[in-house]
């Protein structure tokens, strides 16, 4: 079925099996190979992105659905090789070990931040609840988000206690 | 995906019944998949045409009538749900279990109505619908007919939909609308996760009603209780209608204390 | 190579940067294997067993084949490879009997996914089921059925292992110090326990993945998500009878590995169907399902304590017998079972101990390394047993550690004696005893009680945890110098995350006076390209291959000055250098730039001196020795990392549900050489752990079926799990040996946090919970004193839940 879908502002038509996926379309149909998939099963969240202003497993989601979508993927979220606020507090805080939750995990701060732009901790802490990190244990991303929005505090950057 | 099928995306009402009626034995329809396509990848299911109710037009209202009640179509999403005023104020057990609900991604795309027909025994939002007596709109292309939540879901997994048949919407009386209650959850981890067993309770000034998740092969809604109803009198009852199971997420036991537990702290809570 | 340069004249090490890959990462365009598609590239798909052992009674592939699109259809039958790392046990494909549920039976290989899934379902196995051996314990009895009768006609590693032929016993590990039963006699108290964990999953956010190209000249590229390059090149050549030259190894990013990836895994059966299409490249990339089953998982333990105790509080004697779960093959479970028997007592001195470490064969998946290495479970036990004994005895549990801790003088289970330098325990239970203001309430605390009506516990666990690697592993760093005076440094030591390219890039800026930017530590890894590394795993990856960049970097400077000392014309004893220059101490003006030299000199008049500046660095682990197999005496640690962990707990003692209020950890790190990637290995080890602690647990019904090989039923902890409070502690005990004097940290986050969750639910509610995980309902019957659940493989037999049983002496049920 052939489908027209715009991405990360660039449009993109692409004839795709019914039965692709969204993720599988961005990765094997488009070669957009920043999206990850972790489970397949909506559990993990590597694969998200965001169709038409909100986020979602990609890997539940078929291609032929986005037709005629508007989605942003981790391709989209540097601009001219700059990366995003979002992306650069990742990259100081360390938020980052193997990487392989990163474009999804990023793509789901983007979206909280878009309906919520200066999240208490708590509320970051929830608006992550859909991705596993295996590495971090979560709390550089979430102080790379909190220093994103401006909110992270002199004494969380304090960091490793030399006793 | 591992599974071959043709997708289809009726757009008008009749369009989708005619289909249903032609192919409906070999037919799987969805809103959000995130049922669907879970158990389409696991080879739980294996339809030759999926079709899409997003695309017929109708299905998609959320909408409140002081006399009807509220009208939750077959393509509402879950977030749409929890974020609606009107379903916070006057039935805020069902924003409750919205939000305890999977993951935001998921309750993007999961709908109410799908959680309602895929029948899990641990379904979040059929607890606090059963308590609200919720009515299931279903239709054909021979018409319509409303079904009663309590009677819809039959078993695990079971419903009485017909293969021909889908169902349009949730309508939810005001009878109990803008009643006190909660819906409480156990959960193996403090993040996303199935229900092991859940309670839900709505209280008005003269009745106290209970539905109780993951703790029979359906959604157990308790008979009516006086408003005066001890919580000793509930969790009586609560013990003949349930029929807990060991499996690989609790035992029977703790899943029966658990239930009796959550009964004690939303009767307080109601009583407060 | 642990230099006294005080902190303050270091530039790069120890110092906050980011990371050397961080900005691939959070673009997007970091490649993993996963993202990788090659010209004509087929997709593989595996047949399972759907029991755990059964006769193979007949393949019927037939239908398979002919189905449009499939290029390559394997059994068993058909391949005469066997794998083993250190005891030659599998075959590629099972044969004539599968042995684990999950187990692979069949492949296939075709022009799709969706192809090669289809075939998978045409291919029929006929099956004739017979009794699994599937608890550990049951294994070892006289009619147990094998898992391997051909145990005996195995090749393993004979320096290292023990199987006993005609048994379940793929390894016995002894450790023999002291007198024992002299110490029993002598105790004022005997107390004895049994502990257990259940079999987990890594869970990698990548699943297992490999492409591999047979070209028919059997030259083989294998490209894999995987941690050891060269010995999975190594495993491969040796199984498939290749000589070394022929294969190549590519692993580019990681999306994780935490042991699973160590050894070799899916490749050769990759590599099989490749070479039967003719030589076109296959992937496979296993589904998240087929990591529980399909790939081995971490072993379960079921460890026995039996302690006598001084009445002054001293532990005299020890006897521990570990049963290891092996699962089907042996894979890195026999090593596992060796380094945690040398390790056994957790970081006290023991002066009488006794060791009995068995790796058991069982009809289930197979366990291999993790994140660990077996000290995550064992710790359990021990650090548990800690705070039942003080519990007995009447004393404080933390107390009761620090008169026993391992101290400077005191000699280890195999007799390696602690020095000054080795780490200090005690600096590191001190901190996480203050982290938590152990032993008291605050009044904050006391109104969160009130306020909450849940009680709140505080607890602490102790570990230690040396590399488990053969005695002479050795690794090597190769840094060129780029025409324009930057670095590149080439290493097989794998980075899937745990941020060693940095601190190898710290490391060598530092050495070579470099600002960090100049320096590149290239991140794929190519056996034909890179210099060899033995494995990514046991935290030895910062000491020896830290130590092998600083030699590189010394014999990289040695290449410079000998240039410089002929282009200036000078003695190289009067030269010296800064970031771009290398000049005359004398006379500073007369220099030469790195860059100049960096490809040659080139005098003005065209003559060329020198030719590319290249550093070599070689480096393996010295003063090591095997243990000897009689006693377990020997000298197996290359450093010891010691580090202590304090909880805060609330729990509603009704129902058994708990929140965790504050983890503090503090490790003995030696030096710190980038104190966000400590930081960020301390918290993500400690919820690794924490999630195994939790919630995590492989469950299996009475026939060997996996019932919970997913994500639905296999919970790992998300961000609404962390602990409320988080607290990161490091004691720098300088290393002698150490780069800058750093020892590694990668795995020891996760080891100790279940027992410290045990302990404060101990300390709170008296629950004596014995085995992991603790789930609420655990901790709920623990509190009731009734039966814990039973999970029939994992379920403690004596001690658990019952508040104070009869320790002393004989336990029926010990038999």
């Amino acid at each position: 079925m052939k489908i027209t879908v715009t991405i990360n502002g660039q449009k993109y038509q692409r004839d795709v099996q019914e039965s692709q996926t969204l993720l599988g379309f961005l990765r094997a149909d488009v070669g957009l190979t920043g999206t990850k998939g972790g489970c397949g099963a909506g559990e993990c969240g590597a694969c998200t992105v965001i169709m038409n202003g909100e986020a979602v497993n990609s890997c539940l989601v078929l291609a032929v659905e986005a037709d005629g979508a508007t989605l942003q993927t981790i391709e989209g979220e540097t601009v001219k090789g700059k990366l995003s606020p979002v992306q650069d507090a990742f990259a100081r805080h360390h938020a980052v070990q193997c990487g392989f939750c990163t474009p999804g995990m990023i793509m789901t701060v983007k979206d909280l931040l878009a309906r919520n732009p200066k999240p208490s901790r708590d509320e970051v802490i929830h608006g992550i609840e859909g991705n596993f990190c295996r590495c971090t244990g979560y709390q550089q991303i979430i102080e790379a988000v909190l220093d994103a929005t401006g909110q992270l505090k002199e004494s969380d950057k304090e960091g490793l206690k030399y006793v | 995906m591992l599974h071959d099928f043709s997708y289809v995306a009726p757009t008008a009402v009749d369009e989708l019944f005619t289909f249903l009626a032609t192919h409906g034995t070999k037919t799987a329809v969805f809103s959000g998949g995130t049922d669907l396509f879970v158990n389409i990848r696991g080879g739980l299911s294996a339809p030759d045409y999926v079709v899409n109710l997003k695309s017929v037009p109708g299905l998609s209202d959320l909408s409140f009538d002081p006399k009807a009640g509220l009208s939750i179509g077959a393509c509402v999403p879950v977030t749409r749900v929890l974020n609606d005023p009107t379903v916070n104020k006057k039935y805020g057990v069902i924003a409750k279990a919205a939000g305890e609900l999977a993951t935001h991604q998921l309750r993007n795309r999961a709908t109410v109505v799908g959680n309602i027909v895929t029948a899990s025994p641990c379904g979040d939002m059929s607890s606090p619908l059963l308590c609200y007596d919720a009515q299931v709109e279903i239709a054909s292309a021979g018409g319509s007919r409303i079904v009663a939540l309590k009677e819809f879901i039959t078993g695990v997994k079971r419903t009485v939909l017909q293969p021909e048949e889908i169902v349009t919407r949730i309508i939810v009386p005001t009878t109990y609308a803008g009643t006190k209650g909660n819906y409480l959850k156990l959960k193996r981890i403090k993040g996303h996760d199935l229900g092991v067993v859940a309670v839900a309770m709505i209280a008005t000034s003269k009745v106290i009603r209970v539905a109780i998740s993951s703790a029979a092969p359906t959604p157990v809604l308790l008979p009516d209780f006086p408003a005066s109803a001890s919580a000793e009198t509930i969790k009586e009852s609560a013990r003949k209608a349930i029929s807990p199971i060991d499996d690989v997420r609790c035992t029977k036991e703790y899943r029966a204390f658990m239930v009796e537990e959550f009964i004690d702290r939303l009767h307080a809570e109601v009583k407060a | 190579m642990y230099e006294t340069i005080p902190a303050d004249q270091l530039n790069t090490v120890g110092k906050k940067s980011g990371r050397v890959d961080a900005y691939e990462k959070v673009t997007g365009h970091a490649p993993y294997v996963s993202d990788m598609i090659m010209q004509g590239m087929l997709y593989a798909a595996v047949k399972q067993s759907p029991h755990a052992r059964a006769r193979i009674v007949k393949i019927d592939t037939k239908k398979a084949k002919a189905l449009p699109g499939v290029r390559a259809v394997v059994t068993g039958e058909e391949l005469q490879y066997r794998l083993g790392l250190y005891v030659v046990d599998k075959d590629i494909l099972a044969k004539t009997e599968v042995r684990h549920f999950g187990e692979a039976v069949a492949a296939v290989a075709a022009d799709s996914p969706l192809i090669a899934q289809k075939a998978i379902k045409l291919i029929e196995v006929e099956y004739e089921v017979l009794e699994p051996v599937l608890h550990p314990l049951k294994a070892l009895e006289k009619d147990a059925p094998l898992v391997h009768p051909a145990l005996g006609d195995y090749s393993y590693m004979e320096a290292a292992f023990t199987p006993v032929p005609g048994t379940n016993i793929a390894n016995h590990t002894k450790i023999r110090k002291g007198d024992v039963e002299k110490a029993f006699a002598q105790a004022e108290w005997i107390i004895e326990r049994q502990y257990t964990n259940p079999s987990v999953q890594h869970v990698p956010m990548e699943t297992h993945v490999a492409i591999v190209r047979w070209q028919p000249n059997d030259e083989v590229t294998i490209w894999s998500s995987a941690q050891s390059p060269y010995t999975l090149r190594n495993l491969f050549c040796t199984a498939m009878k290749l000589p070394h030259r022929n294969v190549r190894v590519i692993v580019p990013y990681v999306g994780g590995g935490f042991g699973g990836k160590a050894g070799i895994g899916i490749e050769p059966l990759v590599a099989v169907l490749s070479r039967l299409a003719g030589g076109r490249p296959v992937k496979l990339m296993a589904t998240r399902e087929q990591e529980f089953s399909l790939l081995p998982c971490r072993s379960q333990l079921t460890y026995r304590i039996k302690t006598g105790i001084a009445a002054d509080g001293k532990i005299v004697g020890q006897h521990m017998t570990m049963y290891w779960d092996a699962g089907a093959y042996a894979d890195y479970a026999v090593n596992v079972t060796r380094a945690s028997a040398y390790s056994a007592a957790g970081p006290y001195e023991i002066p009488n101990a006794w060791v009995d470490a068995y790796t058991i064969y069982t009809n289930k998946p197979f366990g291999t390394a993790y994140r660990g290495f077996g000290h995550v479970e064992f710790h359990w036990g021990i650090e548990r047993h800690m705070d039942l004994v003080a519990k007995v005895i009447g004393m404080d549990p933390v107390e009761f550690r620090r008169k026993n801790t391992l101290k400077p003088g005191s000699h280890t289970l195999t007799g390696e004696l602690i020095r000054t330098s080795t780490g200090s325990i005690d600096k590191c239970l001190d901190a996480a005893c203050k982290s938590i203001n152990y032993g008291k309430l605050t009044k904050a605390e006391k109104d969160r009680q009130k306020r909450t009506g849940m009680k709140i516990g505080k607890g602490v666990a102790c570990f230690h945890k040396a590399p488990a690697m053969p005695p002479f592993t050795a690794t090597a760093v190769i840094l060129k110098m780029n025409e324009d005076g930057t670095v590149t440094a080439n290493l097989t030591l794998t980075d899937y995350g745990q941020g060693s390219y940095t601190a190898i890039a710290q490391i060598i800026a530092e050495r070579l006076g470099f600002p960090l930017e100049r320096v590149k530590v290239a991140f794929d890894c190519d056996t034909d390209r890179d210099p060899y590394d033995w494995q990514t795993v046991a935290s030895k990856g910062l000491i020896l291959s830290g130590n092998a960049a600083i030699l590189a970097a010394e014999d990289l400077l040695a290449c410079a000055y000998d240039t410089a000392s002929q282009a200036l014309r000078c003695n190289k004893i009067d030269l010296a250098h800064d970031a771009d220059k290398i000049y005359i101490k004398h006379h500073p003006e007369s220099a030469v730039t790195f860059r100049q030299m960096a490809v040659g000199y080139a005098f003005p008049n065209g003559n060329g001196i020198g030719g590319p500046i290249i550093g070599v660095g070689r480096y393996i682990a010295q003063g090591l020795s095997h243990l000897d197999k009689a006693t377990g005496q020997g000298n197996p640690a290359l450093d010891w990392t010691y580090g202590a962990h304090g909880m805060i707990i609330e729990v509603n003692e009704k129902t058994g549900e708990y929140n965790i209020l504050k983890v503090g950890s503090a490790f003995d790190v030696g030096k710190v050489v980038n104190p966000d990637s400590v930081r960020g290995q301390a918290i993500g080890g400690m919820m690794q752990g924490l999630g195994t602690a939790v919630c995590e647990g492989y469950i299996y019904d009475k026939e060997g079926h996996l019932l919970n090989p997913s994500f639905t039923d296999n919970k790992i902890p998300t961000a609404v799990d962390m602990p409320l409070e988080i607290e990161c502690m490091v004691v720098e005990t300088p290393q002698i040996d150490g780069p800058y004097g750093a020892r590694g940290v990668g795995e020891h986050p996760m080891i100790g946090v279940a027992a410290a969750l045990g302990n404060a639910l101990q300390q709170s509610t008296g629950a004596e919970i014995t085995h992991m995980p603790m789930r609420y309902e655990d901790v709920w019957r623990a509190i009731r004193h009734i039966e814990p659940v039973d999970n029939w493989i994992t379920k403690s037999p004596f001690g658990s839940c019952k508040s104070s049983p009869q320790m002393q002496g004989h336990h029926p049920e010990l038999g």
